[in-house]
């Protein structure tokens, strides 16, 4: 506000029986109005949307392919996104702090050419070497959040030049031939392995991962502070949350699951190849931004993510079934990505203009 | 008012502050009483926002002297404010949009069962109690504070700091930006919290809010105090004269 006093502004007596009328309102019970519950639900039912469009999708290949509804087609559709799927867990919490992470693919990459360089080059035990790539995973996320917020440099800038980095360090340790393994023993069976030979391992590791990293999201204090850092850092900072600690560890948790996949990829194809995931980051990314987790921050689930990035399982297997090459589900995703992201705007435009109209 | 001459729950002394070499405010002397509203008045520049942020933390003093119930004390950030019993209501509101209105209330202090996880039905059920104490009109507890209207957000944000064992509240334009129904609420909100003992601090360009619901007021002007009036020993004349600095116009208006 500027400029001096206002004599004014202010009420006129004629507002005074208005406002004794609100003052009674004041003290009625808590209700209310039709518009809010419509603007609430429109807002809570996100996941219903996403839900929707998935079973829609769902039943669409059903019918317009032959093959879509096989179990070993589902199964193997759930298990070609369990990659995605669990570093998508990371990204939700990254996303919802109001951060980016861009390096998840390269540090993929660099993680798993460690694995092998650790497990088939150095003869650690398989165990020893998905601890460690964890480890260094978290410490990379450290790294990456602490440069972002102690220089205050956009996580967009400083995960893209890690992005660059990592895929580098990966093609510099991996030499000239990937490291490969036989792959016999507990660790490959329960990673790559099928339970009754047909239950994907790394479908279990993903719904873990999605159990226990959307309940942390959901009901624990970190995660509140994890919305409320996302949701206006101002507000977070001035409650006495570190907002700092809150984004690090968002980091921490993203690039620690790339080490988780690196070690399940190791078990499941049995070779470190230093290209391991160029382009996953998009592929996350996409499942994110797909099951409504809001790219400024503050909003989203575990479970839209689930569904984000099922349905960009269930577009790109589809599509492949119905005789399309391969690449039209990137084409598929990608528009998918965008359109979200217009009914998004649509609908917070909407909503703004509504509650504008709704304090008149 | 009666507790006017009591000893007030916070006293600053000689308080002053320089920004380079702009004097954003040079000795000036504050009471805050509990169970009393004081407003603080003044051009912009006059040195309102200084005086508020050194009372709530956000920086120190240069010089001058802060006490609370006769024992001095540092306030060196927001946090440290609030342990001391000041809460300040920052005129960006602070709450989060997203979150709904149960959140932004206990944000940051979520009640906690096995450590690690949110109470939330204790959160609920503390949050229905406060709104329903402050008789503040949400449409909900589970509403979002993004879907409020402009006076249901600044009650809301009020009501953090009241719920937060604040015994004086700061207010920043309280009304700024509020119709006139959603200025009236915020203003019987004030005036609900000073009759149980809260003490107030109101800054505000709007001389019929201030004259609604002041006990003290306090003109600021290029960094200094330029009075200090009682209700009902003021005039808005003679306080827009301290404000501008033209004592001389109505002279048998001037209060001490």
């Amino acid at each position: 506000m500027s400029g001096g006093p206002n004599l004014a502004g202010g009420f006129d007596d004629a507002d005074e029986s208005v406002a004794e009328a609100l003052r009674r309102e004041a003290i009625g019970p808590l209700q209310q109005s039709h518009w809010q519950t419509f603007v609430r639900g429109g807002l809570k039912s996100r996941n219903l949307i996403v839900t929707i469009v998935a079973i829609a999708l769902f039943i669409f290949f059903s019918v317009a392919t032959e093959h879509f509804l096989a179990a070993d087609n589902l199964l193997n559709i759930l298990r070609n996104l369990s990659f995605v799927g669990i570093v998508a867990v990371g990204m939700t919490y990254v996303f919802i702090a109001g951060e980016l992470d861009l390096s998840v693919g390269s540090a993929f990459g660099f993680l798993t050419v460690l694995m092998g360089f650790l497990v088939a080059r150095n003869g650690f035990d398989p165990w020893i070497g998905m601890l460690a790539v964890v480890v260094v995973g978290v410490a990379i996320g450290a790294m990456n959040g602490a440069i972002a917020t102690g220089l205050n440099i956009p996580s967009f800038v400083v995960t893209l030049g890690a992005l660059t980095a990592f895929r580098s360090l990966a093609l510099i340790l991996s030499g000239q031939n990937p490291a490969t393994t036989e792959g016999i023993g507990l660790f490959y069976d329960v990673t790559g392995g099928y339970i009754g030979g047909i239950f994907p391992w790394l479908v279990i590791w993903m719904a873990a991962v999605m159990l226990i990293g959307g309940a942390i999201l959901a009901f624990t204090r970190f995660g509140h502070h994890v919305y409320a850092t996302g949701g206006n850092r101002d507000a977070a900072r001035n409650s006495g949350i570190n907002v700092n600690r809150v984004k690090i560890i968002c980091f921490m948790l993203t690039s620690g699951l790339c080490g988780l996949i690196a070690a399940l990829i190791w078990g499941y194809l049995h070779v470190a190849a230093p290209i391991t995931g160029t382009g996953l980051e998009f592929r996350v990314i996409g499942a994110v931004i797909i099951g409504g987790v809001a790219v400024t921050g503050g909003r989203g689930t575990i479970y839209g993510t689930l569904l984000g990035a099922i349905i960009v399982g269930i577009i790109t297997n589809g599509l492949v079934l119905l005789g399309f090459s391969q690449y039209f589900g990137d084409v598929a995703t990608g528009f998918l990505i965008v359109l979200v992201g217009a009914l998004d705007m649509i609908v917070q435009r909407g909503a703004a203009r509504g509650l504008q109209y709704f304090e008149r | 008012m009666a507790a006017a001459d009591s000893n007030p729950f916070l006293r600053g002394v000689g308080l002053s502050k320089s920004f380079g070499h702009v004097r954003a405010l040079q000795d000036v002397d504050v009471d805050i009483h509990e169970g009393q509203v004081l407003a603080i008045v003044g051009d912009n520049g006059a040195g309102k926002s200084t005086l508020t942020n050194i009372l709530s933390g956000v920086f120190p003093p240069d010089r001058g002297e802060i006490s609370i119930g006769g024992e001095p004390v540092l306030v060196r950030n927001p946090r440290m404010a609030r342990n001391l019993g000041i809460a300040t209501v920052f005129q960006n509101l602070a709450l989060v949009d997203a979150r709904d209105v149960a959140c932004n209330l206990f944000l940051g202090r979520e009640p906690t069962r096995w450590r690690y996880f949110v109470d939330r039905r204790k959160m609920r059920d503390d949050a229905r109690k406060i709104i329903a104490d402050l008789r503040v009109n949400v449409p909900s507890i589970a509403a979002e504070a993004g879907q409020l209207s402009g006076g249901q957000r600044q009650s809301l944000a009020i009501g953090r700091a009241i719920s937060q064992q604040g015994r004086i509240v700061i207010m920043d334009e309280p009304t700024a930006a509020l119709g006139v129904r959603e200025s009236r609420k915020v203003l019987d909100l004030i005036l609900r919290l000073k009759a149980r003992g809260i003490g107030i601090v109101v800054i505000s360009h709007n001389m019929r809010h201030v004259f609604s619901v002041f006990d003290r007021i306090m003109v600021l002007r290029h960094g200094r105090v330029a009075g200090v009036r009682r209700k009902g020993e003021t005039t808005p004349d003679e306080i827009v004269r301290l404000i501008v600095g033209v004592e001389t116009l109505n002279p048998s208006g001037s209060g001490a």
